[in-house]
């Protein structure tokens, strides 16, 4: 117990000191990279001076000491508050009106989430089984329909999935909904639209579901290629392992065998793996996001990079605050992962997880 | 005599390479991927200028009648007047070519609305894409494997700084350090290129995508010195006095060999399809260059053109979206399969 209460400790100040490297690498990126916050200020398109791009981020506060800011974002995040963001800030009669970040934060990390645990859960659902049958018998037709399926997975880009997957079973099908993410909760229609009076927006655990199976598999594609590859490898190292042989001196049936001596310890690697896959399914998330018109913390994260397409200036407080919330997700993701395995590993804890190696094809997305 | 004849063709010297090439060259999937992958070499810089020539036209001309009139752009295999200008009556309706007006040959149809030559497109697409994946290596490795060796022949400070600061990038989503990165380096960066050989914008796309997938060969260098520096021969390298510089690079630097080999076929995959990405997002290369990120860009749209059935997009059919795919996958494929067949071939002692 206190060895497992050590490694917690340990893991979660590695996960604090990794959110901590994040945020300070964002800020040093932005700083080197000369923004200009002013422009956010005026009506885009018009004409500003030089004074008036000072006066702006004046405004904005981004002509403090840059420890200030930086003390400042951490004082407004141990509150748990993100602040007010660049975009759509309007001055009137000499008074700044800014956005706050949350309204517009919580929504995309839910679409997100709905997204990554959902096909998480898919892509372990399906590429455990067809790991296992690939990996017992190493050359038999099924093991070389599955790899040769696999190594396609892995070697196709999401956007390409999601491209067909909407081609095909949203237009020319009209099997799925293609038009963005439906709430779970059913919400009235707003009012004051001028909607026609038996408008019924989108919403309930019908709709919801349906707006996100393409985007489950989708994203579950990519992933699924991955783990089959890994639990075949796996399978097949451990049937020649002595535990297997004794398991079957002693007369277990193939299925037993495989259900308790040889998937469990598959299972480790797979839960090694997702821990650190959490980084690249934010990343194949961009893409899911961008297939289905979804406007999850990708799309919010990369539209701020951008800022407006006509200023091409980085809204600077929407992007920390959406990158502090995916690091946080890679670390509490991670955290999750580290207790889970201390918890199925008997021999748990201190010792470093073995396996730790990435599969560089998709690595990097 | 007799001995001496016996002897003879067993005495020939076998070195580690030549075994190496042996086994690559007994297995028949690393030979399949290999000729795969030499095919859309030749396809890709040899195939654009090759098709150019026969049919006439590159693929930059503009053919107004290679669109039907609502701008869907003709299909497979058609006969397009050679005019670049389009006849209109006096209402601006689009008239036919005038009679006997010469033809030229459109092999995957056009492109979309601006009626350029999709299979030309799709060939030097290639050549562009191949460029940022080998030169992202190339950048990767030349940063990677001075630092590898320093984090692990040394070890100390150096190790630790390199290791955290690799492990926190890896911990977060590539792709935005990349956005990032590329929207405030355009305008200084894309311009840089030369003529068609290599189009502005992928050294670009190729040194960012460098910079920033480093962290990876960096790791393998790192370890396999980790491996290495308490070995015998470097013991004994360093009992005859080399330097550690020296010991590096006489003595470490070929046992990196094999593993960079291994990494650099499937990263040049992997820095293929980053390009794809970023492309697809709107930020790498320039959308009227080909590659075959831009060329899928087109019927996915980007962030400044967002897709599903926007502007640009619609007048793309599933087609336009199949050939690059299929092209990236048969490259992307033979790539991560000759890496694999090279992995084998190079420690034959480990399986699967």
């Amino acid at each position: 117990m206190k060895r497992i209460v050590s490694f917690l400790a340990r893991r979660i100040a590695g996960g604090v000191l990794t959110l901590w490297a994040i945020v300070t690498l964002t800020f040093l990126m932005y700083w080197s990279l000369s923004p200009e916050p002013g422009r956010f200020v005026y009506p885009f398109g018009i004409k500003v001076t030089p004074y008036q791009l000072h006066d702006g981020a004046r405004r904005l506060g981004a002509t403090r000491p840059k420890l200030t800011q930086y003390g400042d974002w951490w004082w407004h995040l141990l509150h748990a508050d993100f602040g007010h963001m660049y975009t759509g800030a309007t001055l009137n009669d000499n008074v700044l009106t800014t956005a706050p970040i949350g309204p517009q934060l919580y929504p995309a990390i839910r679409e997100t989430l709905c997204i990554l645990i959902g096909g998480a859960v898919l892509a372990v659902l399906i590429s455990v089984p067809l790991g296992a049958i690939a990996g017992r018998r190493i050359g038999s037709t099924a093991d070389k329909l599955i790899s040769l399926g696999a190594l396609v997975g892995v070697c196709t880009h999401p956007i390409v999935t999601g491209k067909l997957l909407t081609q095909w079973f949203g237009i020319d099908l009209h099997w799925l909904p293609i038009g963005g993410y439906c709430t779970f909760v059913k919400h009235a229609a707003p009012a004051g639209l001028g909607l026609p009076a038996n408008y019924q927006p989108c919403g309930g655990p019908v709709d919801w579901a349906q707006s996100l199976i393409l985007p489950w598999f989708t994203f579950a594609f990519l992933f699924l290629a991955i783990y089959t590859r890994m639990i075949r490898a796996s399978v097949s190292e451990s049937l020649h392992e002595d535990y297997v042989r004794t398991a079957r001196a002693k007369g277990a049936r193939e299925r037993r065998v495989m259900a308790r001596h040889v998937l469990p310890n598959a299972s480790l690697r797979v839960l090694t793996m997702i821990g650190m896959d959490i980084g690249t399914a934010l990343g194949v998330a961009v893409f899911v996001e961008f297939s289905y018109g979804f406007f999850g913390l990708a799309r919010l994260s990369i539209n701020a990079m951008t800022g407006d397409p006509s200023v091409e200036a980085t809204d600077f407080p929407m992007l920390l605050a959406v990158v502090t919330v995916i690091a946080l997700i890679v670390v509490i993701g991670n955290l999750v992962v580290d207790t889970l395995y201390a918890v199925v590993d008997p021999r748990t804890g201190a010792v470093d997880r073995p396996g730790r190696t990435k599969e560089i094809a998709a690595g990097v997305m | 005599m007799t001995a001496v004849e016996l002897d003879a063709p067993r005495a020939a010297p076998r070195n580690a390479w030549r075994l190496t090439l042996g086994r690559f060259l007994s297995d028949r999937a690393a030979v399949a991927s290999l000729v795969a992958f030499a095919f859309v070499l030749f396809a890709s810089f040899a195939g654009g200028p090759i098709v150019s020539a026969l049919v006439g036209h590159d693929g930059f001309q503009q053919f107004p009648y290679a669109t039907h009139a609502n701008l869907d752009p003709v299909g497979v295999w058609t006969r397009v007047p050679s005019t670049a200008q389009v006849r209109l009556d006096d209402y601006g309706n689009v008239l036919p070519p005038p009679k006997g007006s010469r033809t030229t040959l459109m092999v995957l149809g056009a492109d979309g609305p601006l009626g350029r030559d999709e299979f030309i497109r799709v060939l030097d697409g290639g050549k562009a894409s191949i460029e940022v994946g080998v030169f992202a290596v190339l950048i990767s490795a030349l940063i990677a494997v001075p630092l590898g060796c320093i984090a692990g022949f040394y070890g100390g400070v150096a190790d630790a700084v390199i290791s955290r600061l690799t492990e926190w990038v890896m911990a977060f989503p590539l792709i935005f350090f990349l956005v990032y990165a590329t929207i405030h380096l355009t305008p200084v960066l894309r311009p840089i290129g030369w003529g068609h050989d290599i189009p502005a914008g992928v050294p670009m796309v190729a040194l960012l995508i460098g910079v920033f997938t480093c962290f990876y060969p960096l790791r393998l260098v790192r370890a396999q010195l980790l491996t290495l520096r308490n070995a015998e021969f470097v013991d004994s390298a360093r009992m005859v006095g080399s330097s550690g510089f020296r010991i590096i690079r006489k003595d470490l630097l070929p046992h990196l060999v094999p593993t960079l080999l291994v990494w650099g076929a499937v990263a040049v995959a992997t820095d293929m399809l980053l390009e794809v990405g970023l492309s697809v997002i709107g930020v790498g290369v320039q959308a009227s260059t080909a590659t075959w990120g831009t060329l899928l860009a087109q019927t996915t749209g980007t962030i400044y053109n967002a897709g599903l059935g926007a502007s640009d997009s619609a007048h793309h059919t599933t087609w336009h979206t199949i050939w690059p795919t299929v092209c990236i996958l048969i490259s992307v494929v033979s790539l991560n399969q000759l890496s694999e067949s090279l992995r084998r071939a190079i420690e034959p002692w480990r399986r699967g």
